[in-house]
């Protein structure tokens, strides 16, 4: 790669997280972390995939993007979130409302109750269009259908005057996309957005998405514990192992020449469509609950290729193992040649 | 792009796994709450019992001059009739708790037993006829239902009961119906059908336990309540008659003098409160608990 | 007749009467072979989970008939009579709902298996730990209750009691939805060795790659009917429905798959 191509890259870069530790403040001296160590960066109209188990703390991470950890009881303890000049890791919640939302928007994991029930989704989606600025209410109205039809959806004069609960989920879920891009946005964080979707409206969500990245040029972050579904969509991932990225990098070079063991466990867990019957290898164990961290790499006594020193002292950290690809093995390097 | 690990130095070096504090975990489990609450009842319960064995006076007859403030003797002072305030208001714990007691339990088993009954039942005619008539009971507050009837049996405490048990039920039988319409579509419940389980191990180890802890939750809270309802009864003159002492009857009784003596009214007033938040913190603590076992 | 376990015949569900009528079912007919792993792939509100109450003996059917080795399941009274009961168990979708919350997973297996013949309660916890074992629950994990064990767990822990009637049927209902891939993958792995012991699976799923992974045969399932069945590699490989097609299609990671082989 050349170095001019790097450094093109780097001025692209929008969101900056480095260091991000999240957790619980219980009492005054206990502190629960779900997340460590969150390290990555959002690059501009790109779709980068963050894929974990459950309890990895990707929600927690996608939460502290858009300013809600405290909703949860959580509050940030150390780290930067650089976006624009700021970091979100120290904002007020008086300062998050001209981000959040008009900069930041949110696609939420439940489309049934991410909507409000009893207003219309023209109504909706008109007051997410009034909140910052006031616009005349034929302008409005001409904004939503637009919006309505960005996302596809069919007779958008209908479905202006319809309630949530008339729509299928996956036009809610489209009505929910239109709500996170009503202010023009930098980036769309769309925590699990398909879950509970059939795979036919997965597809079509997916497409939406990728159309936001291409045409609208927003970067999407999304969420997913499928690794199939992000390695489909996906520029670029994140790989989220008991609080820490463990692995990042493009999509492609990832699928490829995986630099964490825990990515190529994951991948190897995964069904294979196109030679169905091999025996999946699953990953020992289960995954490590928040608080009972072991010492040393936290995939340590889950992994294949587990080394002495790494079950001692610290968790490790992020390294540039190959150009743009990050892994946060110590073995790192040893593991170049053995994926797929 | 850089990664200094710096952040996360401080905290793991000085840390490793954060562990739990049990203090703080059992706050948050309700422990304390429960202990706490415990305490207080038990105190109160022994007192009742020790306060009108020890005492040198008796409860219902006077023993000195009417409105005599606290003093070293009669530490409550005494009421208009003359008699120990401090001996009436804890010879009263047993008979404000028992009847209170009696008043939940009786509405408890049947609502429940009903609740139950009606949702497991397949009969349409049944559950729309005894569902229309919880639901007719449940309309009218409970405080008015109650007053109608005792005007009906007569005033006493047995009339409290009574009422109580037969406007109080349908709330129990409302709250378990609901709940165990809702765990009978739970998978486990269906596993017991497919894995052969008799009827009544299905009834009472798997669907009783997760409907009863819901009513038993809300029999808690109901306590509180009775115990301030039966008070109330006996205040209005329906409940507890004289010279019986009760906490309501005991203020209703204290009430026209309470500018000149505040100590009739005030102490039972205070025991009736000790009574409530003893119970609350019960309540609260095994609420905790509980939800500890759904999540 | 075939010799089919379970052989499904024209079997209607309708819920509702009158104008408010939903056919979940129609006319649908199946059948499950000994020792064979069926697919049933559709969407929500296809009418595949009433499907497989159906054949669980959970759902009376408004007309056709289910027959099990060679007995019709649904005759007066209750569903599946006598030793038949044991033999067809069922797991079901929601890992949080299918386990009494007020038990460990230990008592919750070994209740079953002391309904079914294991005499002493000592004999009963020692099997019991054993089919657990097999699970993959470590002895500790049987101690606790449902709250303290993932969802991948619990999937477990209800394939175990299940197992503990012996059954020669095993219907699970959407096993995988609700848990994490690598769990997914523990899962498939031991339904895959519990069909090498000879145990006939139905799987019911929305996910293509779950079906296509575990089963010989699948019925695709569109609006309460089956718009195509058959072998599962045909079927996959060369749809003939456009449904199916547009199936297929939607299961993500497939691109990448081609490009890699």
């Amino acid at each position: 790669m050349s170095v001019n191509a790097m450094a093109s890259e780097s001025s692209d870069v929008l969101v900056e997280i480095r260091d991000l530790v999240i957790g619980i403040q219980r009492t005054r001296k206990d502190r629960l972390l779900i997340v460590e160590s969150a390290n990555f960066d959002i690059r501009r109209a790109e779709i980068l995939g963050l894929v974990g188990e459950s309890g990895s703390g990707k929600t927690m991470v996608c939460r502290s993007l858009i300013g809600t950890l405290k909703r949860r009881s959580a509050s940030i303890f150390a780290g930067t979130i650089k976006f624009d000049g700021m970091d979100l890791a120290k904002l007020e919640e008086r300062q998050w409302r001209s981000v959040r939302g008009s900069r930041i928007g949110y696609v939420p994991q439940s489309a049934l109750t991410g909507a409000n029930p009893v207003m219309t989704v023209g109504k909706q989606l008109g007051e997410a269009i009034r909140r910052n600025r006031k616009r005349k209410e034929k302008d409005v109205r001409r904004r939503v259908m637009e919006l309505l039809e960005l996302v596809h959806i069919r007779r958008p004069e209908v479905v202006y005057d319809q309630y949530p609960h008339q729509l299928s989920g996956g036009m809610r879920q489209r009505v929910m996309i239109a709500a996170a891009i009503t202010q023009d946005p930098d980036i769309v964080v769309a925590d699990e957005p398909t879950t509970g979707l059939d795979v036919t409206v997965q597809a079509e969500i997916m497409k939406l998405l990728k159309e936001i990245r291409s045409e609208l040029k927003m970067s999407v972050i999304l969420v997913s514990h499928d690794l199939a579904l992000i390695d489909e969509v996906c520029d670029r991932l994140v790989v989220m192992h008991a609080g820490t990225c463990v692995e990042v990098g493009s999509v492609s070079a990832v699928a490829r020449t995986p630099l964490h063991p825990y990515t190529i466990a994951l991948n190897r867990s995964r069904i294979d469509i196109s030679t169905p019957g091999a025996p999946l290898i699953t990953i020992k164990g289960n995954p490590p609950a928040v608080g009972e961290w072991p010492a040393g790499c936290r995939f340590s006594d889950r992994c294949d290729f587990v080394q002495q020193d790494c079950t001692v002292g610290r968790n490790p950290v992020l390294v540039e193992v190959r150009p743009n690809h990050w892994s946060a093995c110590l073995h790192a390097e040893r593991l170049g040649g053995t994926s797929e | 792009m850089t990664i200094t690990g710096a952040g996360t130095a401080d905290w793991f070096d000085v840390k490793g796994t954060v562990p739990t504090p049990k203090n703080a975990k059992r706050l948050k489990d309700g422990t304390i709450g429960l202990i706490t609450g415990l305490f207080l009842l038990v105190a109160l319960l022994v007192l009742g019992i020790v306060v009108p064995l020890l005492s040198p006076f008796e409860v219902e007859i006077s023993i000195d001059t009417p409105f005599l403030p606290p003093s070293g003797t009669y530490w409550f002072g005494t009421d208009g009739l003359g008699r120990d305030v401090f001996l009436r208001v804890f010879s009263a714990v047993y008979l404000d708790l028992g009847v209170a007691l009696i008043g939940v339990l009786i509405p408890f088993c049947l609502g429940t037993i009903v609740g139950i009954g009606l949702a497991v039942s397949r009969s349409k005619t049944l559950n729309a006829v005894a569902g229309s008539i919880i639901d007719g009971i449940n309309a009218f507050p409970l405080l008015v239902l109650a007053i109608a009837l005792i005007a009906l049996l007569g005033p006493g405490l047995q009339s409290v009961v009574v009422a109580l048990s037969v406007t109080n039920w349908a709330r129990y039988a409302r709250l378990a119906r609901t709940r165990a319409l809702v765990v009978k579509q739970q998978g486990y419940i269906e596993a017991t059908q497919t894995l052969g389980y008799s009827k009544p191990r299905t009834l009472f180890k798997h669907l009783v336990p997760n409907v009863s802890s819901e009513t038993t939750a809300y029999a808690l809270s109901d306590l509180i309540l009775v115990i301030l309802l039966i008070a109330g009864l006996s205040f209005l003159g329906l409940g507890a008659q004289p010279p019986t002492p009760e906490w309501g009857a005991m203020i209703s009784d204290g009430r026209p003098n309470f500018q000149v003596a505040w100590w009739p009214v005030i102490f039972p007033g205070l025991a009736l409160c000790w009574a409530g938040v003893s119970l609350s913190f019960i309540a609260e603590g095994l609420t905790r608990r509980e939800r500890d076992v759904k999540s | 007749m075939s010799d089919a376990l379970i052989e499904v015949r024209d079997v209607s569900v309708t819920f509702g009467s009158g104008s408010r009528a939903v056919r979940a079912v129609r006319q649908v007919s199946l059948h499950i072979e000994k020792g064979e792993a069926v697919g049933i792939v559709g969407e929500s509100g296809s009418g595949k989970s009433t499907l497989a109450r159906v054949l669980a003996g959970l759902q009376r059917p408004n007309s056709g008939e289910v027959r099990f080795a060679g007995e019709s399941i649904y005759q007066r009274g209750k569903a599946y009579r006598g030793e038949n009961r044991r033999l067809v168990q069922m797991v079901f979708q929601d890992p949080y709902g299918s386990l009494n919350p007020r038990i460990t997973a230990l008592s919750a297996v070994s209740e079953a298996v002391r309904v079914h013949g294991v005499g002493s309660r000592k004999d009963a916890i020692a099997k019991s730990l054993e089919l657990l074992g097999r699970m993959g629950i470590s002895e500790r994990d049987a101690g606790k209750k449902p709250r303290q064990l993932s969802g991948g767990q619990r999937q477990r822990v209800s394939v175990a009691r299940a197992l503990s009637a012996q059954p020669s049927v095993l219907l699970a209902d959407e096993p995988t939805s609700a848990i994490d891939q690598s769990a997914q993958a523990q899962l498939l792995n031991l339904f895959r060795g519990l069909l090498d012991g000879g145990l006939s699976i139905a799987l019911v799923s929305h996910d293509l790659g779950v079906i296509r992974y575990l089963t010989q045969r699948v019925y695709v399932m569109k609006d309460g009917e089956f718009v195509e069945s058959g072998l599962t590699v045909e079927v996959f490989d060369n749809p003939q429905q456009e449904y199916t097609k547009q199936l297929i299609a939607s299961i993500p990671g497939r691109e990448l798959h081609k490009a890699l082989s």
